[in-house]
């Protein structure tokens, strides 16, 4: 019962988020929107409930499961991007290299200063 | 008594008019992906996600099921993906306190770091002469699935291509997350954790929880703010280009 009470949460979470979506136009998924509200209002509030956390751990934990259906659909439509797939690998792997690279150097050196900060206080 | 294995042969299109068997089979393929991940000893460039995916794809096709009557019948657990979204801002609030502890580190790096993730594949996809529906699918390829199935859907981007990448961009970004802080000798956990997470959403976000507990909690936190950073971002600027 209890993580279906949690259920009924990220639901209401989820419906709220999507009629924000629709009423505003605003262009981004209602589940997005649905999780900065329920962010904010954990933040506001200052604890998770036990059913709320026990629903959102059990949904996550099978979050591959959902997106499973998506991901098959990709060997099924290979043929839709015959002729895309170079520039497709290329970008995947070039460009993730490319961000990873400043991602660490940028944090790395953010961390160290931030350190140096504050042995100088 | 003759039609008995005509019939049976005709099994699995006749179940396939039931949402039931797409569940079940994906439901087996999610189980069977785990089990012979651990079979493996936990390869790192091969996750179940994408064990799961290939024996998914190869029962649907031993069986010579439609793909898109699976795919009508799928659509019962990717309803699912909605609240899972919402969900996820629950382990973003437990991460809040890493933020105020290196809140200047992590505000500077994330815009930088999730703009690039997302420029470069574009730009390079763009250069190599890629149609705009594949830039669209290419641009969510850091952040993790379920923000991104939304923000694709919102770009007019293609949810099968976006997958594919998704997956292959994590899986890679981890190899290069391992290689480059070699490299770079990087060693502090809560650095590897957050570019694990910011680059290689969820797959990242698994491979930082076998570094240690607080990779990970980076990781997630990357994960978390990367995808709502995106998802606000991506529509706004595909929309002014």
């Amino acid at each position: 019962m209890s993580m279906l009470r949690g259920f009924l949460t990220l639901v209401l979470c989820f419906m709220l988020g999507e009629a924000l979506r629709l009423v505003f136009l605003i262009p981004v998924s209602g589940g997005v929107l649905g999780m900065i509200l329920m962010t904010i209002t954990l933040m506001l509030k200052g604890s998770v409930s036990d059913d709320l956390a026990t629903a959102s751990q059990g949904l996550i934990s099978v979050l591959v499961l959902l997106i499973m259906p998506g991901v098959v659909g990709v060997f099924f439509s290979a043929d839709q991007f015959s002729g895309q797939w170079l520039a497709v690998s290329v970008a995947l792997l070039v460009g993730t290299f490319l961000s990873v690279l400043p991602t660490l150097l940028l944090m790395a050196s953010l961390v160290r200063a931030g350190q140096r900060r504050a042995s100088d206080d | 008594m003759t039609d008995l294995p005509e019939r049976f042969l005709a099994l699995p299109n006749t179940l396939s008019a039931s949402p039931i068997l797409a569940i079940g089979l994906t439901l087996g393929a999610f189980f069977a992906g785990n089990w012979l991940f651990r079979r493996m000893g936990r390869p790192l460039w091969l996750p179940p996600v994408v064990l799961s995916a290939f024996l998914l794809s190869a029962t649907i096709a031993l069986l010579s099921l439609d793909y898109t009557r699976y795919q009508q019948g799928a659509q019962w657990l990717m309803l699912l993906l909605g609240p899972a979204t919402v969900a996820l801002g629950i382990p973003l609030y437990q991460q809040m306190h890493h933020v105020r502890a290196l809140w200047r580190p992590i505000l500077c790096t994330l815009p930088v770091a999730a703009t690039l993730a997302a420029v470069y594949a574009v730009v390079i996809a763009w250069a190599l002469g890629a149609t705009p529906l594949v830039l669209a699918s290419l641009a969510p390829k850091s952040v993790t699935a379920p923000i991104a199935i939304g923000i694709t859907e919102q770009l007019g981007g293609s949810v099968p291509l976006m997958m594919g990448g998704l997956l292959v961009t994590g899986v890679v970004a981890t190899l290069f997350v391992d290689l480059l802080s070699r490299v770079l000798s990087i060693t502090d956990d809560r650095i590897l954790g957050f570019a694990l997470g910011l680059n290689g959403h969820a797959v990242g976000t698994a491979r930082a929880f076998e570094i240690s507990r607080t990779a990970g909690a980076f990781a997630s936190l990357g994960m978390g703010l990367t995808g709502v950073f995106t998802a606000l971002i991506l529509p706004l600027a595909f929309r002014l280009w």
